[in-house]
């Protein structure tokens, strides 16, 4: 019943959009260019898909007891905290078992595959005491139609609700109606039948002129939704790839929203090439799934009855008490957990390790590409061409997010070696990416960096074996880029199209609202605390401190277990300390000091309620919504089914080389550490911000002199754009035109030489036709004229000399005839 | 309507049209003539939709309302069509392409008569090898298809047609000779004499092992795989398709790209796989190797041009590949003879059978889309549109549907075909899957590189900005059309794969028995010659 009732309340959540995205892209056609209908029908769609995941994600916490718990962990906070992993510790297949146990004899709802009192009571079961808290472990799976199916293959469209997917959904849609609202007003501009686009050029160097395009761009953010919904609610790997790509081509369209700017055109191309590029990756990862594992689904896939014809992707993989992947000793292959009908019956299969690994390498590169981590990054910051809203939707909050969303979804198939991989990329990514923040001067820019910098973080979360951190750290970042790059709209639109910083300055009396909302954000990315406000042993903070807190905590934890991999640590701290420094960087820059350019300050002005509404409501998120850090109640809603081996950690066998990977308890034991460390860092970070731009006590153009080499390095985003020109772009363009030069030369070459012999041929069969064969018969036909002529004096008409030569014929014959066979 | 007259109607609806054209209709009255073979073409589509939704059962794996007539009994030629889940998408296709090919012809205003006749014995044609059971008779249609394309292309083509013709009827030509000495060579090895053009009989035949031997197998496999392998188009005899393609007047490249390209695709699903298991096991690696390299190649040489018509020809010969590495990933096991990972055969056929289709849809109407712009301004020069998105809005929006129906974006059909064979490929051989897929980056490069250069910038830079006017009525109908489809099957490809797969998974069993069959007497011949 639960199940039904979520997945019916979601799908209207995620369909919605669709239907508003089909209806607003004939705007154009049935309605004014002036007219706001589009936005308000769009507006409309994804409130109601708000409320819609708001009520579901209700809804399912008051199934699972979950409302009453934070009760229990106001008053045993550490109790409440530890307590879970104990049970589970106990028993540390239980929660695993449970799974295929009870659902065999879980009948009453195909749809329902877990459900609360069933878990409950096999915990029962086994458990002398009762655990105090009954957290999740209630995914709800099924399947909404089919794709095709071949033989007992098949590939469909799944739908796959936990805790996960109903916070990301009301993630998703709370923002996403925050920035269409924001949207409403930042670009009313467009409502109009002739437009000036400053942008733009036309090769006479005028200005663009085109008609107002509001419907569209309200349609394209509908479309979006709806693609990063489904994304969200796929049930299986290949509907997330479906959704991955409609994602990329809604970022495609909308980072070209301005199709008259060759800029913007050229980063929706780069966006959704260098995208491709991960995918590729991906797909090979989906292929190695495919073709070893035989299904796509998460969950299992139940008949009629409820009995499990076909088990999902997260059961098959065999992992051993302490969660590490079951191997066989000889071989090192894995073997498959249950699989029925599907790959041979009522047996098992093996995949070698190495394919696992090949797999989860494949589906991260894929994540790689969407969260433009490193190497694939470069596109991310070009996408600012479009505009403000989208950047902050698309492009910070949800869309870049989803590669860490799918990492953290698909964390039950990652073996060890990847997520070291994980790891590192993501600690790579956050510090390189921090740095180029320091010396950018457009605004938005700064933001783009920083997203990049921050999803560096959440993936070395993830890494790590953080999986609560990851996540936490990815809703919480959500709600405050998003509210920092809507400020940075209303700045841009306050300062009629400026984004240079440098030209900014002093604006916080001229748009205090706006000012005041971007510090919140500022603070709750720089990871600011206050400890000690309320209690001794609690710290007051913006969420950021909290996410980024259990990021840092969790890679301490980690490097403790692994110390050889201390860059873990070590990086992601400085970097907090750089990513403060950036960011009050910006705040100074742009809000206060004195103006640099007076014109623009002169007309500068804050932003309507219809956008500046937004980001009061944003504001309060991004300060509140991780209040509690990790005993919160949004901590606690992400893990509520969180992978069964997260909690307790992975011990490394002694002398296998292999890596100790931190539980709670670990985590726990450091986490005092890592956040008075984290704190640290990044109060020094916003020191010296202060103190080079906040102040004049410094000069900073004599810094950027002095370190002009580095700072060029920085400017020129590490050289990554030339590099790729030469090693990819150029030399593609090169191979094409070898296979243009091939088809022209070699193959069409062999066609027309082999056309030219056969007219040479044809050219001698004419000549031996006209001198031989046509002279031959010639010859016949001359001679038997000749004949006939002489014979012609033989015809004299008269019979009796004709009997005469038929007679003396007639004897010759006869005396051949006789000479030759004789008797 | 008799069901057994449905299929002949089918097939000879564009003939009959075709002459009443011919004797009654006045060579002035331009607007009665395209009117009246539009209506031919509707009504054989109308006919082939009441065959899909009417007749056709698709949970039946067999040939279905089969005809049957003795035609030159001394040669054992018989009237022989059926049509069964193979043939059942395909027809449905062509005839659609049809239809709207004919709706976009309103462009063509020389000799309209000799164009219209011309164009509705093509689609006899076509029909015709799409329904022939006889292998004469396939013959006999296939020849028929190729000479009024021929004059379609020489008579109403651009500046090179003439060259472009004869290269298309040339390649052909060769294709069919080889698959003429093929058509021989089971003619006289089929038990039964009278059986010996019966495609169905033979390819029970083949099943039981008793057609030919193993080493004639792989002859006649490879004749016919060149023959269809031209027609595909795969690498490297594709250099026809480029110049036939930009030659050609619109309606008759979608026709091309819509429709011919997959008799390639068929003969080989339809003729010689059933009929020589063996050749088509034993040239397995081959094939994939070739289509992968049709992918790649093509992917690239698209990226390399600057004529509009020719980059969507060879993003053709991208996407054909596709077809023929799905139809190859047959995988044995060596020792034992058995098919491995046989479902994932049946995918990798199932998605070639989807690709073709998906293919046909979106590559008519990338044509098309050029086919607009092109008689409008008169060139197809890359680099010298632009900004067309906001010249010609309705026109920018339908194309770029289309486009990514081309790029395989998920929710469009080209999506669907290409995964579904990569997906396939792996179990086959991982190395050829990589590259297979690393496809995926080069078409999103051409594609999206060719749509900013012509629909994205600030203004039109080329010939005649005056002349871009925005699409018709009856432009705007066939682009819709293609771009719903394209999105219907896209979204619900069950639609035709319901029908494609009793037929396939009955045609892979019985290649994969015929294998067996040609294995086990080659292994036995071995071990004679041993002793």
């Amino acid at each position: 019943m639960v199940g039904e009732t979520l997945r019916n309340l979601l799908m209207i959540a995620w369909l919605l959009p669709l239907a508003g995205f089909a209806v607003e892209i004939f705007g154009g056609f049935w309605g004014s260019r002036k007219s706001r209908v589009a936005a308000w029908m769009s507006v409309g769609c994804i409130a109601t898909g708000f409320f819609c995941s708001l009520s579901a994600l209700l809804i399912w916490g008051s199934s699972n007891n979950f409302w009453k718990v934070p009760h229990e962990t106001d008053h045993h906070a550490d109790a409440g905290h530890a307590e879970p992993d104990h049970a589970v510790a106990d028993h540390p297949a239980d929660s695993h078992d449970s799974h295929d146990s009870h659902d065999s004899h879980d009948s009453h709802d195909s749809h329902d595959s877990h459900d609360s009192h069933d878990s409950h009571d096999s915990h029962d079961s086994h458990d002398s005491h009762e655990p105090p808290v009954v957290l999740g472990q209630t995914v709800y799976s099924g399947t909404l139609y089919y794709l095709a199916r071949f033989g007992s293959l098949d590939i469909s469209l799944d739908y796959y609700i936990d805790s996960l997917t109903l916070v990301m959904f009301t993630m998703v849609t709370f923002i996403a109606t925050c920035i269409h609202v924001f949207a409403m007003g930042y670009m009313s501009e467009e409502l109009t039948e002739e437009l000036v686009d400053h942008s733009a050029h036309l090769s006479n160097g005028h200005h663009v002129h085109r008609p107002g395009r509001y419907y569209r761009f309200f349609a394209f953010l509908s479309l979006f939704c709806f693609s990063m919904l489904g994304l969200v609610l796929a049930g299986n790997i290949f509907q997330v790839f479906i959704f991955w790509e409609l994602v990329g081509i809604c970022s495609y369209l909308l980072i070209g929203f301005y199709t008259e700017r060759k800029a913007a055109c050229n980063a929706a191309n780069k966006a959704f090439v260098m995208n491709r590029v991960g995918d590729f990756g991906f797909l090979i990862g989906l292929m190695v799934l495919w073709t070893f594992f035989g299904t796509f689904r998460f969950g299992e896939t139940l008949n009629d009855k409820g009995e499990v014809v076909q088990a999902g992707l997260f059961q098959m993989l065999p992992r051993d008490e302490t969660g590490n992947v079951l191997r066989d000793a000889e071989s090192g292959d894995v073997k498959i957990g249950v699989v029925t009908a599907a790959v041979e019956p009522g047996g098992t299969r093996t995949i070698p390790y190495s394919l696992l690994v090949v797999a989860g390498l494949g589906v991260f590169a894929g994540c790689v590409g969407k969260s433009a981590q490193f190497p694939l990054q470069t596109w991310l910051p070009d996408a600012m061409e479009g505009p403000t809203p989208v950047s902050a939707l698309v492009h910070s909050a949800t869309m870049v997010a989803a590669g860490v969303y799918l990492v953290g979804r698909f964390y039950p198939m990652f073996v060890q070696e990847v997520l070291l991989t994980i790891a590192y990329v993501g600690c790579i990514t956050l510090f390189m990416a921090a740095t180029i923040a320091i010396v950018a001067t457009d605004i938005k820019k700064v933001l783009a960096y920083s997203t990049i910098s921050q999803l560096g973080y959440m993936m070395l979360g993830l890494g790590v074996f953080g999986w609560g951190a990851g996540l936490f750290h990815l809703i919480t970042h959500a709600f405050f880029k998003s509210l920092m790059f809507l400020c940075s709209g209303s700045v841009i639109y306050g300062c009629h199209h400026e984004q240079e910083m440098p030209k900014m300055g002093g604006l916080w009396r001229k748009m205090p609202i706006t000012a005041f909302t971007m510090l919140v954000g500022v603070i709750a990315i720089s990871g600011l605390a206050v400890p000690g406000l309320i209690s001794l042993s609690s710290v007051f903070a913006f969420s950021g401190f909290f996410s980024k807190d259990a990021v840092v905590a969790t890679s301490l934890a980690f490097v403790k277990g692994n110390p050889s991999h201390f860059l873990l640590f070590i990086v992601p701290l400085v970097t907090a300390g750089i990513t403060a420094f950036y960011m009050f960087r910006l705040w100074f820059y742009t809000f206060a000091g004195k103006p640099r350019d007076q014109h623009i300050y002169d007309h500068c002005h804050e932003s309507p309620w219809i956008m500046t509404g937004p980001l009061l409501a944003l504001s309060f998120f991004a300060a509140f919504c991780a209040i509690g850090g990790e005993e919160g109640p949004l901590y606690r809603l992400i893990t509520g089914d969180q992978p069964a081996h997260v909690a307790h950690g992975i011990a490394a066998p002694l002398g296998s080389g292999e890596l100790t990977l931190p539980g709670h308890e670990a985590i726990h034991a450091v986490h005092g550490t890592a956040g008075t460390l984290a704190l640290i860092a990044a109060a020094s970070g916003t020191f010296i911000a202060w103190l080079l731009y906040g102040t004049t006590l410094v000069n900073v153009a004599e810094i950027k002199r002095q370190l002009s080499g580095l700072h060029g390095f920085l400017a020129n985003k590490w050289h990554f754009d030339e590099l790729y020109d030469g090693l990819f772009m150029k030399p593609s363009h090169v191979v094409g035109s070898c296979c243009v030069w091939i088809d022209k030369t070699i193959f069409d070459g062999i066609i027309h030489a082999s056309a030219e012999v056969m007219i040479f041929i044809s050219k001698w069969d004419k000549l031996f036709d006209e001198a031989v064969v046509d002279g031959f018969v010639n010859l016949l036909g001359d001679s038997t004229f000749a004949v006939g002529r002489s014979l012609r004096v033989i015809q004299t008409g008269r019979l009796r000399q004709y009997v005469m030569f038929i007679v003396v014929g007639v004897v010759a014959l006869f005396a051949i005839l006789f000479t030759t066979f004789p008797g | 309507m008799n069901p057994e007259f449905l299929l002949t109607a089918i097939i000879f609806a564009p003939s009959v049209g075709a002459l009443i054209l011919a004797l009654l209709f006045d060579s002035k009255n331009a607007e009665a003539m395209r009117l009246f073979a539009f209506a031919t073409t509707a009504v054989t589509f109308g006919l082939t939709l009441v065959l899909w939704l009417g007749e056709f059962q698709s949970d039946a794996p067999g040939m279905q309302l089969e005809v049957v007539k003795a035609w030159i009994p001394t040669w054992n030629v018989y009237y022989r069509l059926g049509v069964d889940g193979i043939s059942m998408p395909l027809v449905l296709l062509t005839s659609l392409v049809s239809m709207l090919s004919m709706a976009a012809s309103w462009s063509i205003t020389k000799h309209i008569k000799g164009y219209m006749v011309l164009f509705l014995l093509l689609e006899t044609g076509m029909m015709g090898v799409f329904l022939a059971l006889d292998f004469f008779l396939f013959y006999v249609f296939w020849e028929v298809m190729l000479l009024p394309m021929y004059f379609l292309i020489g008579v109403w083509g651009g500046p090179r047609k003439e060259y472009a013709a004869i290269k298309f009827f040339l390649y052909t030509l060769a294709g069919s000779v080889l698959m003429l000495v093929a058509m021989l060579m089971f003619y006289f090895n089929s038990d039964v004499q009278a059986d010996g053009f019966n495609l169905i009989r033979l390819a029970e035949a083949a099943t039981a092992g008793n057609l030919l031997t193993p080493k004639m197998q792989i002859t006649a496999f490879i004749m016919l795989f060149i023959g269809f392998a031209i027609k595909l188009p795969a690498f490297p005899v594709h250099t026809w398709l480029p110049d036939a393609h930009v030659e050609a007047p619109t309606p008759i490249s979608m026709i091309l790209a819509g429709v011919l390209l997959k008799m390639g695709g068929y003969g080989i699903i339809r003729i010689a796989f059933p009929l020589c298991p063996y050749g088509a096991q034993y040239l397995a690696y081959s094939m994939v190797a070739i289509g992968v390299i049709s992918i790649i190649y093509g992917a690239f040489a698209a990226l390399a041009q600057t004529d509009f018509k020719r980059l969507v020809a060879y993003s053709s010969v991208s996407h054909m590949g596709y077809v023929l590495l799905g139809l190859a990933v047959w995988k044995i096991n060596e020792q034992t003879g058995e098919t491995m990972n046989s479902e994932y055969w049946q995918m990798g056929l199932n998605g070639a059978m989807f690709q073709m289709i998906a293919h046909g849809i979106s590559s008519a109407g990338m044509f098309f889309m050029v086919g607009v712009i092109y008689d409008r301004v008169h060139h197809r020069d890359l680099n010298k549109f632009g900004g067309l998105m906001g010249k010609m809005p309705l026109y920018g929006g339908l194309s770029a549907g289309l486009f990514f129906a081309g790029l395989g974006l998920p929710g469009l059909c080209g999506f669907i075909g290409e995964v579904f064979v990569v997906l396939s490929t792996w179990s086959f051989n991982p190395t050829l899957a990589i590259v297979a897929a690393s496809g995926v980056i080069l078409t999103a490069g051409y594609i999206l590189w060719a749509m900013q250069r012509v629909y994205l910038g600030a203004e039109y830079k080329g010939p005649h900005p005056e002349d871009l006017t925005p699409m018709n009525m009856r432009e705007t109908v066939i682009a819709g059309t293609l771009l719903t489809l394209a999105v219907i099957l896209g979204v619900f490809p069950a639609i035709m794969f319901n029908v494609m797969t009793p037929s396939i998974s009955r045609m892979a069993k019985a290649a994969e028995a015929g294998y067996r069959q040609s294995a086990t007497q080659l292994s036995q011949d071995e071990m004679q010659a041993k002793r």
